[in-house]
């Protein structure tokens, strides 16, 4: 390997570079942060309406826009549990808030919910390519229907394999396919929406009812209790219980604010405000048109398992036309549906890895695959088990959504907990957003709004249990069992549980070697450099002001870790006393994502930091070069190493002035290098 | 002017030739400073040889302040000062200590607490260390006396 630079006395200080790179360090604007999330969360319109009206009626639409409207509260409560980034998602939130038994249960929920939102998602797809094949062989006249519940599971099944394999190998879908499909969705959407409303002005049309007519199955164990049929309010609240599977992959948001770039708190609401309306106009404008213009009994009897297809089909127009509106419906639906059986594989396979890092989980479940390096006995297990829900379902989507909702409710439940506690628990910390409706007392903010949430989602989550039987006995069974198994498997890890728990998480960083500096930040093209020197995981003060102060659009950031190698400068202490890169460069990319903003992480190996430093400022051309202070030695001994490693490197002149900072809590020392 | 051509100036100011050593061989680091501090501290009566040394090498405990090209630059500030002081050894044999880089040329250098004068400090420091590179050390080795290295700071 070549030495990377030569210092003027011919000395070579950087003995090896390497630069790092993540997929954490791309970020994305919020508009394919929204297509993201909408693949997932608008997927819900192609079988969330037909569910409803099996369920309890063509009063359907008027609670799947509730439910829409409600989505607006949970995306909110998502933007304050992303404010205070803890990183994880709904269970790490519900574990900081609650603690490992809560967080272990809510997991669990959740965990149920992901296995089944494939299933669904695919089955649906199934129904909707087969309702296309069979209008076509009704128009052609060749007088041949295709089995639905066949061509679903085996549809299901397929799109399941595929997505098991892109994930073992470790491919992700890009967020610029997600934005391509949600737009050619919102055209299919607008086109669809304009032509209903010409049906209308042609056929004329009724609002919906709002009379619910429960059927026995979706009563369950409240058919049982007299008082519950009584009073109105339960009613609805039981038709709202079965349409909050409209909800299925609203948690996706939490996974994408990782992606999302800098100003990331503004961003993360753009983003949710997007999701609110986008949901709302497709899953809740579309299912209402389609109360309106399709015929109740075909509904019931044709078009439950692909209600936007009947739509499509019940339009004024020719059948030909009306046809090929279907196939965009169907090509829009296939592609978002599978678009959620791979978020669900994703989420599920993310969340049990965050699992598996708080050392709950034996190693066998992180095992890595030796070629991907993906967690793949996670994923084949999950994958298994939607394989055999789809099985057993035997392309029933009405089942599998009568299932479904156990998880999500409760991990809301959970969630909105948490965060209440929270607001206690780190009453002190900044949040960028916060739900609305707070009272004010001391230090503190009394969560008025979130305490209503909470009332709300519980009242929900306990109707459901006495309506959605399926879903309650699945749940609670699948949750229970995933819930011992957490329990049991930690039990027996205990000792490396330990061990793992003080570990931390660890950031998957590809690390390449390349032959020297210059390589390093050869793809660096903003006309600006701040080169920050990072040392001590804990001690990243100054890399937050950089990152909080910086103009990302004309400036590269250059993270550079030093580690030492063996060298006279270095003492045993010193070379004992270094941090592994991956813990350093985890907190790094951590902090990253906290502003959104991407930076270039490098690390060297040198005998002396200070050369190195100096050496990778002048290679990158840094305007700024940035470093933390050092609770053993001062500020001040540091930037006087600093500038005499810097005059003693430097063999030509400045082709601009270079600042030379040494930052910590609110204070800086600084040196101006003007030549 | 550049920080360079204001260095030279001060370089002028700072050493004369009554603060130039040329040893062939010192016993260690420390003696070397104590021996600077002496030259200092004889021009400035105000300043307790002791007191000067203990500063100075309390700062050596510290980072390391010598850098590879032969030069170390041990420093201190203290109140007593108004302007900056400095001597300086020229060593005809490298002096190297335990994990330490050998030594050929030591500056010792004092300026004064002020804050306000920390800026100019630095500054010295780097441009000391840019002035003092490989080539110009070995020049200083092969100069007779501590006359000639003197007028050869300051050109």
């Amino acid at each position: 390997m070549k030495n990377a630079s030569e210092t003027s006395a011919g000395l070579s200080r950087v003995k090896k570079v390497v630069v790092l790179t993540t997929a954490m360090l791309t970020f994305i604007p919020f508009w394919k942060a929204a297509a993201v999330v909408l693949c997932d969360f608008g997927s819900s319109a192609f079988y969330a309406g037909g569910i409803a009206m099996r369920a309890f009626g063509p009063a359907f639409p008027w609670y799947i826009l509730a439910v829409m409207l409600f989505s607006g509260l949970l995306l909110m409560l998502e933007l304050e549990a992303c404010s205070l980034f803890v990183r994880g998602g709904a269970y790490k939130i519900v574990r900081e808030g609650l603690g490992d038994t809560a967080a272990k249960l809510a997991a669990s929920a959740l965990i149920f919910d992901f296995i089944l939102t494939g299933p669904i998602s695919a089955v649906t797809a199934g129904h909707y390519l087969c309702g296309l094949i069979n209008s076509f062989l009704e128009l052609a006249g060749f007088g041949l229907e295709l089995p639905e519940s066949v061509v679903s599971v085996a549809f299901g099944m397929l799109v399941t394999l595929y997505f098991w394999r892109q994930n073992v190998k470790g491919i992700e879908e890009s967020s610029s396919k997600s934005a391509k499909i949600i737009a050619f969705s919102l055209a299919v959407c607008f086109l669809l929406a304009i032509w209903s409303f010409i049906t209308i002005a042609l056929h004329g049309a009724h609002l919906p009812p709002t009379e619910l007519h429960f059927s026995r199955e979706a009563l369950g164990w409240a058919g049982h209790i007299d008082w519950m049929q009584t009073i109105g309010l339960v009613g609805m609240i039981m038709a709202f219980g079965h349409s909050v599977l409209a909800l299925s992959g609203i948690e996706t948001l939490s996974q994408v604010y990782r992606e999302i770039e800098y100003p990331k708190a503004i961003n993360l609401k753009k983003a949710a405000w997007l999701i609110f309306g986008f949901a709302l106009l497709f899953t809740g404008g579309l299912t209402f048109l389609s109360a309106v213009i399709i015929p109740p009994d075909l509904i019931a009897t044709k078009y439950y398992d692909n209600l936007l297809s009947g739509l499509a089909m019940s339009l004024a127009g020719p059948n030909f036309l009306k046809l090929l509106m279907q196939a965009m419906i169907v090509v829009c639906g296939v592609a978002m549906l599978s678009g959620a059986v791979n978020t669900s594989l994703i989420g599920s396979n993310a969340l049990m890895n965050r699992i598996a890092e708080d050392g709950i989980l034996t190693d066998w479940f992180r095992k890595i695959h030796r070629r991907y390096g993906t967690t793949y006995h996670i994923i084949h297990l999950i994958a298994a088990v939607q394989l055999v829900v789809i099985l057993l379902s035997r392309g029933n989507v009405y089942l599998l959504g009568e299932a479904y909702a156990f998880g999500v409710m409760w991990c809301f439940v959970f969630e909105v907990s948490a965060i209440i506690r929270l607001r206690w628990k780190k009453a002190a910390q900044k949040r960028d957003f916060m739900f609305p409706l707070n009272i004010k007392y001391e230090n503190y903010y009394i969560p008025v709004g979130l305490i209503l949430l909470c009332g709300a989602l519980l009242t929900v989550a306990l109707v459901n249990l006495t309506t959605k039987q399926v879903a309650t006995v699945a749940g609670l069974g699948f949750t229970a069992f995933l819930f011992a198994v957490f329990s049991l498997s930690e039990r027996l890890n205990a000792k490396r549980a330990n061990t793992m728990f003080e570990e931390g998480y660890r950031e998957r960083i590809n690390a390449e070697t390349v032959d020297d500096l210059k390589e390093a930040f050869a793809d660096l093209d903003r006309p600006h450099r701040i080169l920050v020197a990072v040392k001590d995981p804990e001690n990243l003060y100054h890399l937050e002001e950089v990152l909080s102060n910086v103009n990302a659009d004309d400036t590269d950031v250059i993270v550079l870790y030093c580690k030492p190698v063996e060298n006279v400068l270095y003492r045993q202490d010193m070379r004992s006393a270094a941090v592994d890169e991956q813990e350093v460069f985890t907190a790094v990319i951590f902090m990253a994502e906290k502003y959104g903003l991407p930076v270039t992480p490098v690390l060297v190996h040198s005998n002396d930091a200070y050369y190195a430093i100096a050496q990778a400022a002048s290679v990158a051309d840094a305007e700024e070069v940035v470093m933390g202070v050092s609770g053993r030695y001062g500020a001040n001994p540091q930037i006087e190493r600093a500038v005499m490693t810097w005059g003693a490197v430097k063999d030509q002149d400045l082709k601009h002035p270079v600042t030379l900072r040494i930052l910590w809590e609110g204070r800086e020392v600084s040196y101006r290098f003007t030549r | 002017m550049s920080q360079n051509e204001q260095t030279k100036m001060s370089l002028g100011r700072l050493i004369a030739p009554s603060r130039v050593l040329v040893a062939d061989k010192y016993p260690g680091k420390k003696e070397l400073i104590e021996a600077l501090v002496q030259a200092v501290c004889r021009d400035y009566p105000q300043l307790d040889p002791a007191y000067v040394a203990s500063q100075v090498l309390k700062r050596e405990e510290g980072i390391s302040t010598t850098l590879d090209t032969g030069l170390a630059i041990p420093h201190a500030r203290l109140e007593e000062l108004t302007d900056f002081a400095a001597a300086v050894a020229v060593l005809r044999q490298p002096l190297a200590g335990e994990n330490e880089l050998p030594i050929r040329v030591m500056f010792l250098f004092l300026s004064p607490a002020k804050p306000t004068f920390f800026q100019q400090h630095l500054q010295i420091l780097s441009a000391l260390a840019e002035t003092f590179k490989p080539e110009f050390i070995e020049e200083l080795v092969s100069l007779q006396d501590s006359r000639e290295i003197a007028a050869r700071l300051v050109r």
